[in-house]
């Protein structure tokens, strides 16, 4: 009996995928909601809408790898943003697994989450591929999965990021404002995980920008997003080409400056990613003639793909791709205690707002919150 | 009576793991909302397949007294391999899956070779051929990617049911007598066929019984005119065939093939975990590879239940480490019952 039950339920869940008539999104067509916080990535993306359904709902985050300050940070801003009264009254239960590196504990995690009724899962995909499984399952049980940051390469689910090409126009851009009239000479490129598609589209947005504007010989060293490495291979670069026009960093910005100022480089502009080590120095030396300007991704952004679930959730039209904005600061507006803190740590990232979306947790607010009184 | 007695002593390691796994499992069926539930037996089946190949895999090392490090990259070499190979006509996919096994047992025939020929320690030996293989998968997927049949990948991950309704058998899975079988998580049929049909046979031969003889003692097993050369270039071989259908089912799995390298450490730091969890000495000579099926079984089960329970995201790898500590310490319980100190070296 208990086994004819088994296969009663069974067969109805696996007899709809069959025939391939699966539940999940309606295409349909834009505007979306909310459009100042959810912005679709291009005019071409599409748009889909769930059905709606009475909350308060059961969500999840599913974590990747741990144990860099960027994931730490990201998931005590989850905790934190669910926790605000506007949020909390839409939200039953919240749960936060990191399931590693491991592709198939990932995948796991996520089916768990459809098998115990979550409505709405955000994760940051270990890689861009495989998922298809999770996301015909999500589809059928009718849960809406939030890839954001890592994405996968697929148009069909709901994904949010910020958009890294342009991230590397940005860097492009600045420096050419702050080199003026300059037109030719030698400039550094410190690069991020080689592999990543984050690397590869910061790198081929600065170029597409930077390279067509001038004679530039553009010097390239890889610096694994982490302060030490990238200290050591700007050091490095300096020693052997003595002098750069201007210096751009995707990550551990901090150790290129260091490395800067221990060679005794002259100060030219550095455009580097948001830690608050790099901005302290931007304050620090900004008198001594240290210019730069600081770009950066958002630990903030697992509070928009929460927000975007819980849109979906109540049967908004939602677009494909999120874009969020891209939060930047230069030298000028270095602010002790609003943009950057003086008194904390150089390896968190100080971007973590979105005010267009209704997400004003402060970084300092979330490192300083104890693991334990967030439940 | 007696006899019982011998074989529950000889077997006390695999019987632990077994009863761990058990209370674990049944722990967590029954805080999970939908417990019980074949659907939560065919996710969790899947979630495991893997990396109880990859521990079968290093069970063949320990087992001769060695590590083998390149079990996590055989895995993610077959991995990118399978992601071109498993599409097409039917004809073509059997011929890719034979592909894809026999380049995993080759793998492992590598190993072998180097380590018996080139008399190199297999921890050296594999950490270096690891490397190799890693190179050779990031040369085929220098970024994530593939194809694969989806009906294959769909029926390969779902219940028995899906086999049938999907390619038309037992009157579209509907009949009769299949309906009680029907449920059964295809990956669960498969690991117990592996076992049943691979491994079994594997240790009750000769080969088998020398690669336990070599863990035992070498020098005594070189003596007593056992073939030591082939038993390990056997055993090394299977280990590289285990890491290989591992690999086959992760593509089934994700539908794509990635040569991560993180992800290649991860699986062979856990295999050896498992091993260890499942009974097996890193001395060598005890234990078995149906034990380390159960040591892969436990170690997901504990991180299943992060997914059930309130545990903070930032202390689940600490709670993680104290309850495998837990877990192996109680592997490690004989050595309360020896009566000769010397017995501590054993």
């Amino acid at each position: 009996m208990l086994k004819a039950g088994f296969f009663l339920t069974t067969a109805l869940a696996m007899g709809v995928a069959a025939t391939t008539a699966f539940a999940g999104p309606e295409k349909v067509s834009g505007p979306g909601h909310d459009p100042e916080c959810f912005a679709p990535w291009n005019d071409e993306i599409g748009y889909f809408q769930w059905e709606a359904r009475e909350g308060p709902h059961k969500i999840a985050v599913v974590n990747g790898f741990v144990g860099n300050t960027w994931r730490i940070q990201m998931i005590q801003t989850a905790k934190a943003f669910v926790e605000q009264p506007e949020i909390a009254s839409q939200i039953e239960d919240f749960k936060v697994v990191s399931t590693g590196t491991d592709v198939a504990a990932q995948l796991g995690a996520i089916e768990d989450f459809i098998n115990q009724g979550y409505d709405g899962i955000v994760t940051i995909a270990v890689s861009p591929e495989g998922f298809d499984r999770v996301i015909r399952l999500a589809d059928r049980n009718d849960v809406v999965l939030v890839p954001f940051d890592n994405v996968l390469d697929t148009d069909k689910v709901m994904q949010v990021n910020e958009d890294q090409l342009e991230m590397g126009r940005m860097y492009g851009r600045w420096l050419l404002e702050q080199l003026g009239d300059k037109r030719s000479g030698k400039v550094l490129e410190v690069r991020g995980l080689q592999g990543n598609s984050v690397d590869r589209d910061r790198h081929l947005g600065f170029r597409e920008v930077f390279e067509p504007a001038g004679d530039w010989e553009i010097v390239e060293v890889v610096g694994n997003w982490d302060d030490g490495t990238a200290q050591k291979v700007t050091a490095d670069a300096i020693a052997v080409h003595n002098n750069f026009d201007a210096i751009v960093v995707q990550g551990g910005t901090t150790g290129t400056v260091r490395a800067m100022l221990d060679a005794g480089h002259p100060m030219v502009p550095i455009a580097g990613e948001s830690e608050n080590g790099f901005r302290k120095q931007l304050a620090e030396y900004g008198d001594d003639g240290l210019k730069g300007i600081s770009i950066g991704q958002s630990p903030g952004m697992v509070a928009i793909a929460i927000k975007a679930a819980l849109a979906a959730l109540d049967g908004n039209v939602m677009p494909q791709l999120i874009s969020l904005p891209i939060p930047h600061a230069d030298y000028t507006e270095m602010e002790a205690g609003k943009n950057y803190w003086p008194d904390l740590t150089d390896n968190f990232f100080t971007v973590n707002e979105f005010p267009p979306c209704g997400v004003n947790i402060t970084a300092p607010e979330i490192m300083a919150k104890d693991a334990e009184d967030v439940k | 009576m007696e006899n019982l007695q011998i074989r529950l002593r000889q077997n006390a390691g695999i019987l632990t793991a077994i009863g761990i796994f058990v209370l674990f499992y049944v722990f967590y069926n029954f805080n999970h909302p939908r417990g019980f539930a074949p659907a939560i037996f065919i996710q969790n089946s899947n979630e495991v397949f893997t990396l109880a190949m990859v521990a079968m895999a290093q069970t063949m090392a320990v087992l001769l007294g060695g590590l083998d490090l390149s079990v996590g990259a055989i895995m993610t070499l077959v991995n990118c391999l399978a992601s071109y190979l498993l599409v097409g006509s039917p004809l073509q996919i059997i011929l890719g899956f034979i592909v894809c096994m026999a380049a995993g047992a080759a793998c492992g025939f590598l190993n072998g070779c180097i380590v018996v020929y080139g008399r190199i320690q297999p921890i050296i030996a594999t950490l270096a051929t690891g490397a190799i293989f890693i190179g050779i998968a990031l040369f085929l997927r220098p970024s994530p990617g593939g194809n694969v049949d989806d009906d294959l990948s769909w029926v390969m991950t779902n219940d028995l049911y899906e086999i049938a309704a999907t390619y038309g058998f037992f009157d579209d899975g509907e009949a009769a007598w299949f309906q009680p079988i029907a449920w059964f998580p295809v990956p669960l049929l498969l690991i117990i066929l592996i076992a049943v049909l691979v491994w079994v046979p594997f240790s009750r031969s000769v080969t088998g019984r020398t690669v336990y003889a070599i863990g035992s003692g070498e020098g005594a097993a070189y003596m007593s005119g056992l073939a030591i050369n082939r038993a390990k270039i056997a055993a090394f071989t299977l280990g590289g065939f285990f890491a290989g259908l591992g690999g086959i089912y992760l593509t089934l799995q994700t539908s794509s093939g990635n040569a991560d390298i993180p992800q290649a450490g991860a699986y062979t730091l856990n295999s050896i975990a498992a091993v260890v969890i499942g009974g097996t000495s890193l001395l060598g000579g005890i234990g078995s590879a149906i034990g380390s099926i159960f040591g892969a079984l436990i170690l997901r089960t504990i991180s299943f239940n992060f997914r059930i329970f309130e545990i903070d995201p930032l202390m689940q790898p600490l709670f993680e480490g104290v309850v495998l500590l837990a877990a192996v310490s109680l592997g490690a319980i004989r050595v309360l019952r020896v009566k000769n100190t010397l017995d501590l070296f054993r």
